[in-house]
């Protein structure tokens, strides 16, 4: 009898455990944050975030998935219903997927409204609805090498520069290095949105407010453009691979360029790998009658659709973008601009002032990168184009009846 | 251990039984290479075909109700018309869709007739040598030509970008040869989207601008002059990479082809007196016809379905001159949210591979029949 009894303690016991475990294992949810991997120091930033998230909810964890081809395997992801709960998004990307519907709808749900810039808010607004949460972001600025102005003898750009002052010193920092190397005043990569801020400061546009009309048939686009092409054509400016390199960041990294327009990922890449490098950043040159104007690229943190918890993931994308959240990266002081206003001054002290501030200006005048479904056609039309309009094959006016006629087909499908 | 003999009784056993049986075991023997055939190549082949005929964006679970809408041949129109009709009557243009698969096409065509006669005339000329007696070193040389099919396309590629760049390998040993080709006039191997044929036009004084009207006419979105091309300087070199990798394939599959040549009907050709270029040309070339086919089948294969080391060089750039097919498909799936378009796009190469490969086949069999 007594022995039964012992059994009987012990196996009500083992009951009782582990449903009290059944029940613990119910309340820990897992969810999964899908993202591409960066530079060790981000991968690291977010990691440390989600730890700090994860501290703050014990229920939650969190499995952070860093994958290479991002956009391939995420959107294998969706199409096989196999979707994270939160995942990077590319505000160039936010049309496609919420056409598609695997983004939830953000309104309502994203806090600390006030403490995110209008710019990027808006950035990843599509059709009347917020979708999600801005993760960072990057604006276009003028880089320059302190090194070869001050051998040509030439004062540092400023942010009232304008085209013409682009111009003249371009010229004049055009030349060869002393491995008898060819050395351009300026990279310009034949990327439509590296031409964009010139249209913008020339006061033309792509599109119409609403999208429904192709406003490129303008003199401020042709303006724009016949700048860009003329700088190439007259040998004062050119493509990265005409300096051997891959992208503008290395052409000016390795001084083959005195200046480039790059946004602010090219931080971290110059003071790590570059450390001996003297270089500057201002605000990007206006027009000369005044226009200012440059381009945001920004990454929102967006929670899908199909989703068993909805509201851990929130509570994910929120914390990740909120004021603890953004001033974990700021301190980190990497490339990347954290979303929330309030820890701007940690990320400028973090990355020095006068590195920082030349990049940050921008964000109040800076454009999002976002067109409507199926503007990868015009991209690549028009990128296509400007290389042969750079190898003189193409004029400024053929680039452009191209790119509208190809344009208006695509807001007609 | 004895078995009590009476209870095992004897079965009886038809003919058809035994054969069922054994078909059975056939089967069975066969399941696994069937089950993945049919998993990952009938059924997503099945798959692409349906997918064609549709309007799905790749990003909707494709389960999903509403995730696409059948759209009838629409896909293909857009590819080879430029433009459908949608069912209200409303003609929608794709100028854009047409242009770029017809460039896609001119690129790959280019590429195919560039790669496959020189990988295949390359690689019998190694397999050749390195099949002679009087070689030193065989092993060496059989490894050191094979070596570059067996290595990472990805990896290769990326040797072969820093080896082309301006300032690179390639331009500095040409420089190093010919004085008259310094840094300034460095051939932008990577970025250059002139044509060759163009190029070389030039040299004759021939141009777009003095070589008449009829090169402005348009045919397919392209105008003659842009059919007329050749090869971009960027895609040459995606071409030469491509030869070299591929060239130890080919030159292993003939090599075995060689060494199944009997030696006496070459000794029967040394005794009637053939010297060594005649036994080349009249015994190995013809008694090599079999593989030929197959080493040039294998190669029209290949080559149109030209995908990694444009993805890793050029991504199609520039100026559009290494978009080629199966680049072009990867594009509409995962750029541009056109799967369906995409699927079709695949849907079309497979044909023109196919159609290739039965002309081709014809072609080789006739000659044998002569």
């Amino acid at each position: 009898m007594r022995k039964l009894s012992v059994l009987t303690l012990v196996v009500v016991l083992a009951l009782v455990v582990s449903a009290a475990g059944a029940a613990l294992a119910r309340q820990n949810v897992e969810i999964t944050l899908m993202g591409w991997s960066s530079s060790t120091e981000e991968n690291d930033a977010l990691l440390a975030q989600v730890a700090a998230f994860e501290a703050a909810n014990p229920d939650i964890s969190v499995n952070v998935q860093l994958v290479p081809e991002y956009d391939t395997t995420i959107q294998a992801a969706f199409a096989s219903g196999d979707s994270p709960n939160v995942f990077y998004v590319d505000s160039s990307k936010l049309p496609d997927w919420a056409e598609a519907g695997v983004l939830a709808s953000g309104e309502g749900m994203i806090e600390n409204l006030d403490d995110h810039y209008e710019s990027l808010l808006e950035a990843f607004t599509y059709d009347g609805t917020l979708y999600c949460p801005p993760k960072d972001f990057s604006i276009m600025a003028l880089q320059y090498n302190k090194d070869m102005f001050d051998a040509a003898g030439l004062d540092y750009p400023t942010p009232d520069w304008t085209w013409d002052d682009l111009r003249t010193a371009a010229e004049a920092l055009t030349g060869e290095n002393e491995a008898g190397q060819k050395v351009l005043g300026l990279v310009t990569p034949p990327n439509f949105e590296r031409w964009l801020p010139f249209l913008y400061q020339a006061g033309g546009s792509v599109l119409n407010e609403d999208w429904t009309e192709v406003t490129l048939d303008s003199d401020e686009a042709r303006e724009a453009l016949e700048f860009y092409i003329g700088m190439v054509n007259d040998g004062i400016a050119g493509p990265p691979s005409m300096v051997d390199a891959g992208w503008g960041g290395e052409a000016f990294a390795q001084g083959r360029v005195a200046l480039a327009m790059e946004g602010n990922w090219v931080i971290s890449y110059l003071v790590e790998q570059f450390p001996d490098l003297n270089w500057g950043v201002t605000e990007l040159p206006r027009h000369p009658a005044g226009g200012q104007a440059s381009m945001v690229f920004t990454v929102c943190y967006g929670v899908a659709s199909n989703n068993d918890y909805p509201d851990e993931s929130w509570q994910l994308a929120n914390f990740l973008t909120g004021p603890e959240g953004s001033q974990l990266v700021a301190e980190e002081g990497f490339g990347v601009i954290p979303p929330a206003i309030s820890a701007a001054d940690t990320w400028l002290e973090a990355i020095g002032p006068e590195i920082g501030e030349g990049f940050l200006a921008g964000a109040e005048y800076a454009h999002k990168w976002q067109f409507p479904v199926g503007f990868q056609d015009v991209f690549d039309t028009f990128n296509a184009d400007l290389q042969l309009a750079f190898e003189g094959q193409y004029l400024a006016e053929d680039v452009i009846i191209d790119t509208i006629g190809v344009a208006e087909e695509v807001l007609a499908r | 251990m004895a078995q009590p003999q009476v209870l095992a009784r004897p079965k009886v056993t038809t003919m058809a039984a035994k054969r069922r049986q054994e078909a059975l075991t056939g089967y069975m023997f066969m399941a696994p290479a069937l089950v993945i055939f049919l998993v990952f190549l009938i059924i997503p082949i099945g798959a692409a075909v349906y997918l064609s005929f549709t309007d799905w964006n790749g990003i909707t679970p494709v389960f999903d109700e509403g995730a696409y809408e059948q759209v009838g041949l629409d896909n293909y129109r857009d590819l080879l018309l430029g433009e459908h009709t949608e069912a209200d009557g409303r003609v929608v243009k794709a100028t854009t869709r047409q242009r770029d698969f017809f460039i896609s096409l001119k690129n790959t065509t280019y590429y195919v007739l560039g790669v496959v006669p020189t990988q295949t005339l390359l690689a019998l000329i190694l397999a050749v040598i390195v099949n002679q007696r009087w070689l030193k070193a065989k092993g060496f040389f059989r490894t050191a030509f094979y070596f570059p099919s067996i290595t990472s396309s990805v990896v290769i590629s990326i040797i072969f970008m820093w080896m082309f760049t301006r300032g690179g390998l390639i331009n500095t040993t040409i420089g190093a040869v010919f004085s008259g080709y310094d840094s300034n006039s460095f051939v932008n191997w990577l970025d250059d989207p002139r044509g060759v044929i163009h190029i070389i036009l030039e040299q004759f004084g021939v141009t777009r601008a003095n070589v008449g009207d009829w090169a402005s006419n348009r045919s397919l979105g392209l105008t003659t002059w842009e059919w007329l091309s050749g090869p971009s300087v960027t895609m040459l070199t995606i071409m030469i990479l491509n030869t070299w990798t591929t060239i130890g394939t080919m030159m292993v599959i003939f090599l075995a082809a060689l060494q199944n040549i009997p030696s006496s009907v070459y000794e029967a050709a040394a005794i009637d007196g053939a010297n060594a270029w005649r036994i080349f040309r009249q015994i190995t070339v013809p008694l090599l016809r079999p593989t030929t086919f197959f080493v040039v089948t294998l190669g029209l294969i290949g080559c149109f379905q030209v995908f990694d080391q444009i993805y890793v060089i050029s991504s199609g750039g520039p100026a559009k001159t290494t978009l080629t097919v199966a680049y072009m498909v990867y594009q509409n799936g995962f750029n541009r949210s056109a799967m369906g378009l995409a699927a079709a796009t695949a849907i079309i190469l497979f044909v023109i591979i196919f159609a290739f490969t039965l002309l081709q086949r014809l072609f080789v069999s006739e000659r044998a029949n002569v």
